[in-house]
């Protein structure tokens, strides 16, 4: 039992064990509430507009976007880094979080990284489909070919993101797989028709929650969050390399890495906050998502948000201090040029709105959290936009500066993967338990 | 498991559960197995269950990814290992040899992590002996929702007598034991 003299309880409402199972199972056991119903069915809107925007640009090619020779990375690689982003947060909460024995992970951690599971699924559309031929997809893994040693090419930060993004999509799943599988077990136990009975029977592998099992089971989780924490700090890294190996004015920056991986933890709570306030309410889980949870998770978004809000004055500092003209216009560019809209938008998102989180009422306030949360991935939507775009718009020679705008299908494709994401999330919460069962009966309070 | 005779005590707290394996272990009493819904704390030293050589496991997965992923830049990117057909890949005039090594710091840490990961996943599959599919060996439906069971055989009660184990079990807080007969297809409920 978890009792700590000074700390608030972790789940409120004097929660019995079998109180927990009830609780988190009803979605499961029930059939989908006119909200779900609802939510799904615009999500799946969404996605039929993923389809068929993807359709046209593989049936059309990628002139339907409105890349050009001069900036030939717009929304595609912007939605990118956003929704590999997002996806860090999820095995952030459940690695580093459990490495720090910070338990009030427990109720959040599920949700998180199916997030970021469904996240990974979705930025890894957009480089498969840049390449144009999406079938050949499989070139960038290292496979033996028919032309001799013509291999992939490891000197490239653009392939080390192929087998970072992998790894991290696999490992990650693998983890909240394994999390899982006690919570299966239990749904599999309290199973009434057969059908559940031989799904969830199916994918517990047997579990029967032995002593045994346990000890091993902890081992396994620990080692796992071991080797997942340097992995959530190295998928950020590579992916800030992809810009920061280059000679492009305003990507050749050594802040990079530290700077990526604060935004993606920033942009990755945004988006656990806006999933959570709003399921939490949806599924009925205030008992067990607090204000609490809420609370500390707006204190990590103040940190990180104000770690890269110093990154984007250092950025400009280096920038004056440098005495490196081409590295200077790019700066004054993005902060007055055409693109200068984008750029305060990103500022204002992403430096000044979260300091409003020093305030414990702004902490506390769900509603209020909730439209942060928004305001907060708009701003790291803008934050990759304003560093691809204006950097890549003028550079060194001005005969070859261009502007850049989306279509309508690039427009498609983002809300696209949006449906994807949703309509993935909303089955998730239909057919598996949303918070961690067997870790949350181990913390709640009062057994009586 | 299922085809011996066993005593079983239920209880509703883990807390209970554990105190009354720590009396009986006192007392002499080895036990079978507890099946809890949720990890107990200190359980497993309770029973005496030694710790797990999955580390070395986890270790020895990840040696081999680290060697793998290096074994494959080394054959498919540089000129030591005599693998080149036909064609170098010499691109921006980088290296073709052991100067590349900077450059292959990303990947080989990519496969190090994910041998690791998914090599004491498999190590945990097979020593838990679970796999997709297999039926499971539940004694009470509630052992992974709410209730906590304490399993012995009769012969493993040593010196305490039957009635001495229930006294002790109930005392500590269990709520209810039970007898599993494997001839009988029914549970004897005390």
């Amino acid at each position: 039992m978890y009792e700590a003299a000074i700390r608030k309880p972790l789940v409120t409402g004097d929660k019995s064990i079998s109180d927990v199972s009830n609780d988190i199972c009803r979605p499961i056991e029930n059939k989908p509430t006119k909200m779900w119903w609802l939510g799904f069915t615009i999500s799946f809107i969404c996605l039929t507009i993923f389809v068929i925007s993807i359709g046209w640009t593989v049936w059309e090619g990628i002139g339907t976007w409105g890349v050009n020779k001069t900036v030939m990375w717009g929304w595609d690689i912007t939605n990118f880094v956003f929704w590999v982003g997002i996806g860090h947060a999820g095995t952030l909460i459940s690695a580093i979080l459990l490495l720090f024995r910070q338990k009030w992970r427990m109720s959040i951690n599920r949700s998180a990284e199916a997030m970021t599971i469904f996240a990974v699924i979705c930025a890894a559309m957009f480089p498969l489909f840049h390449m144009g031929r999406v079938w050949l997809g499989y070139w960038p893994l290292p496979l033996p070919n028919a032309y001799g040693s013509l291999w992939v090419n490891f000197n490239s930060p653009l392939l080390w993101d192929v087998f970072a993004i992998s790894t991290y999509f696999s490992v990650s799943l693998l983890f909240w797989y394994l999390g899982l599988i006690p919570d299966i077990a239990t749904v599999r136990d309290r199973a009434t028709s057969k059908m559940r009975k031989f799904w969830y029977g199916f994918f517990s592998m047997g579990w029967n929650g032995s002593a045994r099992n346990w000890h091993r089971y902890e081992i396994v989780a620990l080692i796992l969050a071991g080797v997942s924490t340097p992995l959530v700090l190295s998928v950020h890294t590579i992916v800030s390399m992809d810009f920061a190996t280059s000679v492009e004015p305003g990507w050749h920056t050594t802040i990079f890495p530290p700077y990526f991986v604060a935004g993606a933890i920033f942009s990755g709570f945004g988006m656990v906050l806006t999933l959570l306030v709003i399921a939490r309410s949806v599924l009925n889980l205030q008992d067990y998502i607090t204000i609490g949870h809420l609370e500390a998770m707006t204190k990590v978004v103040m940190l990180t948000g104000s770690m890269v809000g110093l990154a984007y004055l250092t950025e400009f500092f280096i920038a004056a201090y440098s005495g490196v003209e081409y590295e200077q216009y790019a700066f004054l560019n993005r902060a007055f040029g055409p693109y200068s809209w984008a750029y305060w938008t990103m500022m204002s998102c992403n430096l000044f709105a979260p300091q409003v989180f020093w305030f414990k009422w702004a902490r506390t306030t769900p509603w209020f959290i909730f439209i942060m949360s928004i305001i907060v991935n708009i701003g790291m939507w803008f934050e990759r936009f304003v560093i691809i775009v204006t950097s890549l718009h003028r550079d060194y020679l001005t005969s070859s500066w261009a502007m850049y705008s989306a279509t309508i299908v690039e427009v498609a494709i983002f809300v696209g993967t949006m449906g994807l994401f949703f309509t993935c999330f909303f089955l998730f919460s239909k057919f598996l338990p949303v918070i961690n069962m067997a870790e949350v009966k181990s913390i709640i309070k009062s057994r009586e | 498991m299922l085809d011996k005779k066993l005593i079983i005590g239920v209880y509703d707290d883990g807390d209970n559960l554990l105190h009354s394996v720590e009396k009986l272990r006192k007392r002499g009493v080895e036990i079978l197995d507890c099946f809890t819904p949720y990890p107990i704390h200190n359980l497993d030293k309770a029973l005496g269950i030694k710790r797990s050589n999955l580390t070395v496991g986890a270790f020895l997965c990840g040696f081999t990814g680290f060697c793998l992923g290096l074994l494959l830049q080394f054959y498919t990117m540089t000129s030591h290992l005599h693998t080149f057909k036909s064609w170098p890949m010499i691109i921006g005039g980088k290296p073709q040899n052991y100067m590349m090594i900077p450059s292959m710091v990303p990947v080989t840490f990519e496969c190090t992590i994910l041998f690791t990961a998914f090599g004491i996943g498999i190590l945990f599959f097979i020593r838990a002996k679970m796999i997709h599919g297999k039926i499971p060996d539940i004694l009470d439906p509630r052992q992974t929702d709410d209730r906590m069971l304490l399993v012995v055989t009769p012969d493993q009660l040593g010196e305490v007598s039957r009635s001495e184990f229930d006294s002790i079990i109930t005392s500590a807080g269990a709520i209810e034991i039970r007898e599993h007969n494997p001839e009988h297809s029914n549970d004897n409920q005390h």
